[in-house]
Parts: structure tokens; C-alpha cells; sequence
């Protein structure tokens, strides 16, 4: 599997759009949207759990690609929490509920727009990884928070 | 870049006091937001082989926290996969 490339972002934004998918950019793929500099494998998404949502989301990942076996797609249509998927053209994980966000409305509500693509807002891809608490966010925490402290800056100076 | 537009009403900041960035960091978020995203995207993707969790094309968990329980029990220590 070679790296994901900026084409299938745009392949996964545009597909997306014309499903009607409410979704975002989270974790370190989002961060990377928002100029966070640092590397990662591949993209994340916090898709909104809703059934038609999810029944849209399946059109489209067909669509991009992806070999869904019908009880695969069946699985994303219900709705589950998180779903790995490593059989399309680019590897892509699913998050319905990630730690440390309540409701999806709230985090699309403080999405950031970076060139047409739906972003978490930083406070929440923060909230998230300090939430999950892992070894790797652990150790990413201090950069992102670093990062978020200079947009606050850039924002101040912007509007200065 | 323009910095992303930052909705600050609508967000509870956990983060407190603002801490200073730095100098190497700030140089280097500076550099990328001169970067188009096309470049950020090229330099910020790679992709190496991640034992057992590049194994399976598809895989589902009903909670996050079994995907969480999962990871914890079959990835190796290395990934970081691990909770703290």
C-alpha cells in the first residue's frame, strides 16, 4: 500500500460531498490539514452515526473503491464505532465515537474549513488524543498543543 | 496560509494558560504554513508495514473502547498502540 496522497483526499472529499456525508478530518490527518508539520500512515475520519448517513457512506466508499463484502457493508451501515478498512485504494480509519468528543454535532459545529475539507476544530483532535491516552499521543500531545497555542498567535495577528 | 478560522466562541478551551512555543517548533510551524497543502500532504503521509494491524483488510469493533482492548492485547508494545 503506497502513502496516501493529497489526489484521494480530494477523491474522498469530492465523493463525499456528492453522497451528502457529514464528516471530519480528526487525529493527526487532521492536524495535518489544519499545518500541524509531522508525519502519520494514513487518514482518519469521525463520521456522523446516523443511519442514512452511514447507508450514504457505503455508496461512496464503493464508489472510491473499497471491496466491501455486503456483510461488510452491512456492519457500516448499522453503525459501529470504529471500522478499519484496508481494502480499497488507500487504508482509511472509521471513528463513529472517538474518546474524548461527545456528540458529533458539537465537533461539526467548531469544524474548521481548510480548502473544502470538513476539519476538527484543534481543541478537539487535542481533546481527543489526551482523552485516549495512549503512548503515541502521549508523546504527540506537547507539539499539537504547542501548535494550537501558535494558531491562537496567527488568529490574534490576523485580526490585528 | 491564512490561519484556519478559529471558533473561539464555541469551544471550552481545556488547555489553560498559553505556554511559550519553541523556537525550533515555531520555525517549524511556520515553514509548513508557507507550504501549499499538496506539499504538507506529500511530506506529512508515509506508510510502513504495522504488524497485526495491517494484517486484516477489514475489521470492525462495536465500541471504541473494544477497539481500544484490542489493540491493547494484540499489537506489539512498540506501536504505541498501548494506553498509558
Amino acid at each position: 500500500m503506497a502513502a496516501f496522497e493529497y489526489r484521494q483526499a480530494q477523491e474522498i472529499r469530492d465523493c463525499f460531498q456528492r453522497h451528502d456525508i457529514r464528516y471530519l478530518f480528526i487525529g493527526k490527518s487532521g492536524a495535518i490539514l489544519l499545518g500541524f508539520p509531522d508525519t502519520t500512515q494514513d487518514a482518519d475520519l469521525f463520521v456522523e452515526k446516523a443511519p442514512e448517513n452511514c447507508r450514504a457512506l457505503v455508496a461512496a466508499l464503493r464508489e472510491l473503491g473499497f471491496d466491501l463484502t455486503d456483510a461488510q457493508a452491512a456492519e457500516l451501515a448499522r453503525g459501529k464505532d470504529f471500522i478499519q478498512l484496508k481494502n480499497g485504494p488507500f487504508d482509511l480509519d472509521l471513528i463513529f465515537a472517538p474518546d474524548g468528543i461527545e456528540r458529533f454535532a458539537d465537533a461539526w459545529n467548531r469544524r474548521v474549513d481548510i480548502e473544502g475539507f470538513p476539519v476538527c476544530h484543534i481543541d478537539d483532535i487535542i481533546a481527543s488524543k489526551a482523552a485516549t491516552n495512549r503512548q503515541k499521543d502521549r508523546e504527540s500531545l506537547p507539539r499539537l498543543r504547542s501548535f494550537r497555542e501558535y494558531l491562537v498567535q496567527q488568529r490574534r495577528t490576523f485580526r490585528s | 496560509m491564512d490561519a484556519p478560522e478559529f471558533n473561539e466562541q464555541q469551544v471550552a478551551y481545556k488547555q489553560g494558560a498559553s505556554a511559550a512555543i519553541p523556537p525550533d517548533w515555531l520555525a517549524e510551524f511556520e515553514a509548513s504554513a508557507r507550504r501549499p497543502l499538496e506539499i504538507r500532504f506529500r511530506y506529512a503521509f508515509i506508510h510502513t508495514y504495522k504488524p497485526v494491524l495491517d494484517d486484516e483488510p477489514f475489521r470492525a469493533f462495536e465500541t471504541t473502547a473494544e477497539y481500544r482492548r484490542w489493540c491493547e492485547e494484540n499489537l506489539p508494545d512498540w506501536l504505541g498502540y498501548g494506553r498509558v
